[in-house]
Parts: C-alpha cells; structure tokens; sequence
C-alpha cells in the first residue's frame, strides 16, 4: 500500500548532502528520507531553519577566514 | 511603461464584474482606464466600436488584424474582456458578435465629447487667490513628500536629512503592505520593500494608491468610491486647484490622506480647495513623474539608457563612487556596499562579500542589487563600456557594469543560497511499477510533480490532495 509522507524535498549539491547526512548520524533528527541520487533527500519541515542556520555557520567558519578582509588595501 | 502599468492592471481584474459598472459610471474613470490599461490594439478596438449601434461580428473584428499578429488581437481582447469593457453576444441570426459594454461605452463617449455635467472632472476653484502656487512649488512638495516616505522606508535619519512629518497612516499603510517591519521600534526594509524602492516614481505611487484602496474598506471606507476619485484625481490638470466643495466624506478623507505622500497638495486639511501634484496627474498618462533634472535627487530614475541620469561608477575592483548627496540614495546604496567616505557630492565605498550577505539577509535579491545600480549608472560608465563592447565583440551583450562584480554579487548570493527547498509530500511503498507509475504522470499532468524516482519507486509532490483523491479512486 502506497504511504505518502509529509515532508521538504532539499535539493543541493552533493557536498551539502553529505553535511546534512553528517548532521543527522548525530540524533537523526533532519531527514525524513534519503533519496539515494547526490543531490536530493527529504527533511523534517520544522528543522529547516535549524538546518540553515547551522550550514551558514559550519560554511562560514570553513570559508570565511579565506578572503574578504574589511580593511581595503588603499 | 509596460512594468507599471501591470499592477494597476492585475488589481483591477482581480475585482468582481459589479465593482466594474459602478466604476464605469464615471467618465473619469472610463477615460482614464481606457488611457492607461489598454494596449494600443485594444485603444483601436475600443475606438472602432464605440460608436456602433449594433454588436459587429466577431469575423469581421477578426479581420481587422493581420493573421500574424493574431497573438496581439488576442491579447488585446482578452485584457478588454478582463476589464469587463468588451462583451460577446449572439445577434438575432445566431452570429457572435462583440460590443463595447455599456456604463462603459456611454461614460467614455460623454468624457471625449465633454457631455459631462456630473463634475466627474473636478470643479476648478473660482476663489481667486493671493498666495498662487506655482507648479514649481507643487513639484517641490510632492519630492519632499515622497522622499520622506521612501527615507523613512530606507531609514534616512541620521544622515542629517530634514525630517518629514509622516502621519501615522502612512506608516501603518507601509506596515500593512509589508514594505517595512517594525522590529524594536526600528524601521527595517523588506524584500518587497527594496524592490518598490527601485521601482520608477510612477509604479510606486500606483503601489501604494492599491494598498490604500484596499485598506480603505477595512475602516470603512467604501473601496469603489475611493478608487473612482483615484481616477479622477488623475485626470486632473496640473497647477490649477480644485474646489472642495460638493465632495463626499470619503472623498475628502482620501484627499487629506493623499496630501501626506505628496499626491495632492492642500494648504490644511480644512482649507476650501485643492491642487493635484505631479504624482497625481500622471498616474494615467505615460510620462513621468518627477524626473525633472531639478528633481534629480528624488530617483534621478527612470529608464536605463537615458544620459544624464545615473551618478554610480563602479569599477571592477568592486570600488564604487556615488555622485549623490542625497540621504535617500546614500542610505540605500549602504544597504549593500560598505561606505568609506563622503564628501559634498560623492560618497565612495566598496561591495564587499560581507556588504553584498549583509543585504541578502535583509532579503534583498542579487539581482535587485545589479538592477539598482544599472538604473543608476553614470554616464561616463554606459559610454565607456559601450565603446569596449561594440569593438570587442558582437555576441556578448553590452554590460553597463563591470561582468565580474555582478557575476561576482550574485555568487555571493548563491553562497547563501545552497539548498533549495520545496514543502510537500513524498508518496512511497508502491507494491509495482505500474502501481507507482500513473499516479506519477498523473502528479505531472497536474503540475505538482517536484522529484520522482523510477528506481526507487518514489516521488515528490507539492501538493497531495488530488493525487490522493486520485490513488483512492483506483484503489
């Protein structure tokens, strides 16, 4: 019998995936179900922010520090 | 003119078929329809016709039209039907045949004829009049007005810009519409917020005369009536002032509220008479508003590719100058580059990836940033780009701005935005193929299909309640 399940589909790249993937291992509280292509898999609705959140954050402790000093070299 | 004249165009279709014929009613309101709304074709139609005593076949309307323009007589219709001006009939002979409706045709054949005894027009004051103002002063005030809604949208204060006493009513409206938030007693700017900032004068003021008529039923105001002295208002004729005296309540509330965005100018709330501004007079025509050089600091907007407007160079080291000292323009112009120095006429500073995400958590869009500063580019930067463009090479389009600072922004945008989202359902466990497959294409057919997986059985959906109504009816 066909089931159908509330849910957001997350379309990302293949790096991000695996980020959430990584996430969820913890408590597996994001996904809903994993999609098994690279690039899509379904996550619980209330966690999105959460989720964003933390990706900004891990990203930008990841990238931030390569570029983009304030100070402009005159 | 096509981008502003869309919302008025949409706010009205979306009204139902008797908000119409009240409407028609006033010759104003018909000519200023039939002025603004209509499409060239759709103007000739209506020319064509108004003036018939009998409804003309449809073939011989067709025939008007040359077959390869057929997608612009059929849109020139479909707008006339929309607006409830066109109507089809079967004549006595069962032919289809089309008219042009009534309150409709007989209000526009009284406003071009000037039949019209209904004052639908306005009274031109008689007093005569010690303290004349001049259009000068008229154009004056509506930029101070309107400037001071938008600085107050923005959030001027602080750059020394003179504050404009803005009624509560105009805030609350901002509020209602969603261009601004109020978080702890601080102003923000929305993402629909920033947009109507960068739209022309004209859109702006169309914007808010909708959110104003809709509002106006929620206190109790009667929307047909105030979107019929919307009309009249913009039929009005610029510097000459206008007798109250014979207006409604609500007609006279509008006005008084209209004077704080700089629409209409009256010298108090109680005096006898008012004037249309600028604002006003060209809500139903095709030029602009205020975008006199005098004017220039107010939206110095308009049209990309006109010289003489812009005041942005900005370079492709991401270094951007402004030549601009007005508050209104700094402060938008902060909202996405991080400022360094200002001087009497030149504010310079540089977009950076921390400026560029500071504004995209604001919600304000790449490509809102890159259509501002193409809006306002300056000259010398047009001329020069151009130059290199037609020499180098002809199959890339010409770009104003320098390529990599807007690749550049809307890579920083995409920084940010990694993961699409997409609320719905997935439906699995299909016990074979064929189970999962034509409830599958069924979800395609009607458009709710976001991921399917053949593989796994699997699909996405954005909506599930007609494919479940679909599942149980096989089932």
């Amino acid at each position: 019998m066909p089931r159908a399940v509330k849910g957001l589909l997350i379309e990302c790249d293949p790096s991000i995936k695996a980020m959430i993937q990584m996430y969820d291992e913890e408590r597996h509280d994001y996904i809903v179900e994993d999609l098994d292509d690279d690039r899509h898999l379904v996550i619980k609705e209330s966690q999105l922010e959460n989720l964003k959140a933390r990706l900004d954050q891990d990203l930008d402790a990841k990238i931030g520090g390569l570029e983009d000093s304030e100070s402009e070299g005159q | 003119m096509a981008a502003s004249m869309s919302r008025p165009l949409e706010y009205l279709e979306s009204l139902p078929g008797t908000t119409f014929k009240k409407l028609y009613q006033q010759p104003s309101t018909a000519l200023a329809i039939f002025r603004r709304m209509l499409p060239d074709l759709a103007k000739c139609f209506v020319m064509a016709m108004l003036y018939l005593k009998d409804p003309l076949p449809t073939s011989d309307l067709e025939k008007w039209v040359r077959s390869d323009s057929k997608r612009q007589r059929d849109n020139a219709l479909s707008i006339l039907g929309r607006l409830h001006i066109l109507s089809t009939t079967l004549t006595d002979n069962n032919v289809r045949a089309c008219m042009v409706n009534d309150p409709f045709a007989s209000s526009l054949r009284q406003a071009l004829m000037g039949s019209d005894d209904a004052q639908s027009f306005g009274v031109l004051s008689q007093t005569s009049n010690e303290s004349t103002i001049t259009v000068a002063d008229l154009d004056e005030y509506a930029r101070r007005q309107w400037e001071g809604v938008l600085g107050y949208m923005v959030g001027t204060s602080g750059l020394g810009q003179r504050d404009i006493n803005l009624s509560k009513g105009v805030k609350q409206l901002l509020q209602a519409g969603h261009l601004v938030e109020i978080r702890n007693h601080h102003v923000d700017i929305t993402k629909d917020g920033f947009g109507f900032v960068l739209q022309d004068v004209n859109t702006q003021v169309w914007h808010i005369l909708i959110l104003y008529v809709e509002s106006a039923q929620a206190i109790g105001m009667d929307s047909v009536e105030v979107l019929s002295f919307l009309f009249l208002l913009s039929s009005l004729e610029l510097g000459q002032s206008y007798d109250k005296k014979g207006m409604t309540s609500v007609q006279l509330r509008t006005l008084t509220d209209l004077a704080d965005f700089g629409i209409v100018y009256q010298e108090s709330p109680d005096a006898t008479r008012f004037y249309p501004t600028r604002l006003a007079t060209t809500l139903t025509s095709d030029s602009n508003a205020l975008s006199t050089p005098a004017s220039g600091s107010l939206n110095g907007p308009g049209q990309p590719g006109i010289p003489g407007t812009g005041f942005i160079i900005i370079e492709t080291n991401y270094r951007l100058y402004a030549y601009t000292s007005s508050p209104l323009q700094i402060s938008l112009i902060s909202l996405f580059t991080n400022l360094k120095y200002r001087f009497p006429n030149l504010v310079t500073g540089k977009i950076t990836r921390m400026s560029v995400r500071r504004a995209i958590d604001k919600g304000i869009t790449a490509d809102q940033i890159i259509s501002y500063l193409l809006t306002h580019a300056h000259p010398q930067l047009r001329k020069h780009n151009a130059g290199q463009a037609t020499s180098s090479s002809s199959t890339m389009p010409i770009s104003v701005l320098p390529p990599t600072v807007t690749d550049q922004i809307r890579l920083w945008q995409l920084e940010r935005d990694r993961l699409k989202a997409t609320p719905g359902f997935l439906f699995k466990d299909f016990s074979s193929l064929a189970d999962y497959q034509t409830p599958c294409e069924y979800a395609r057919d009607i458009g709710v299909l976001v991921w399917k997986s053949d593989r796994k059985r699997m699909f996405f959906v954005s909506r599930h309640e007609e494919v479940v109504a679909f599942l149980k009816s096989r089932s």
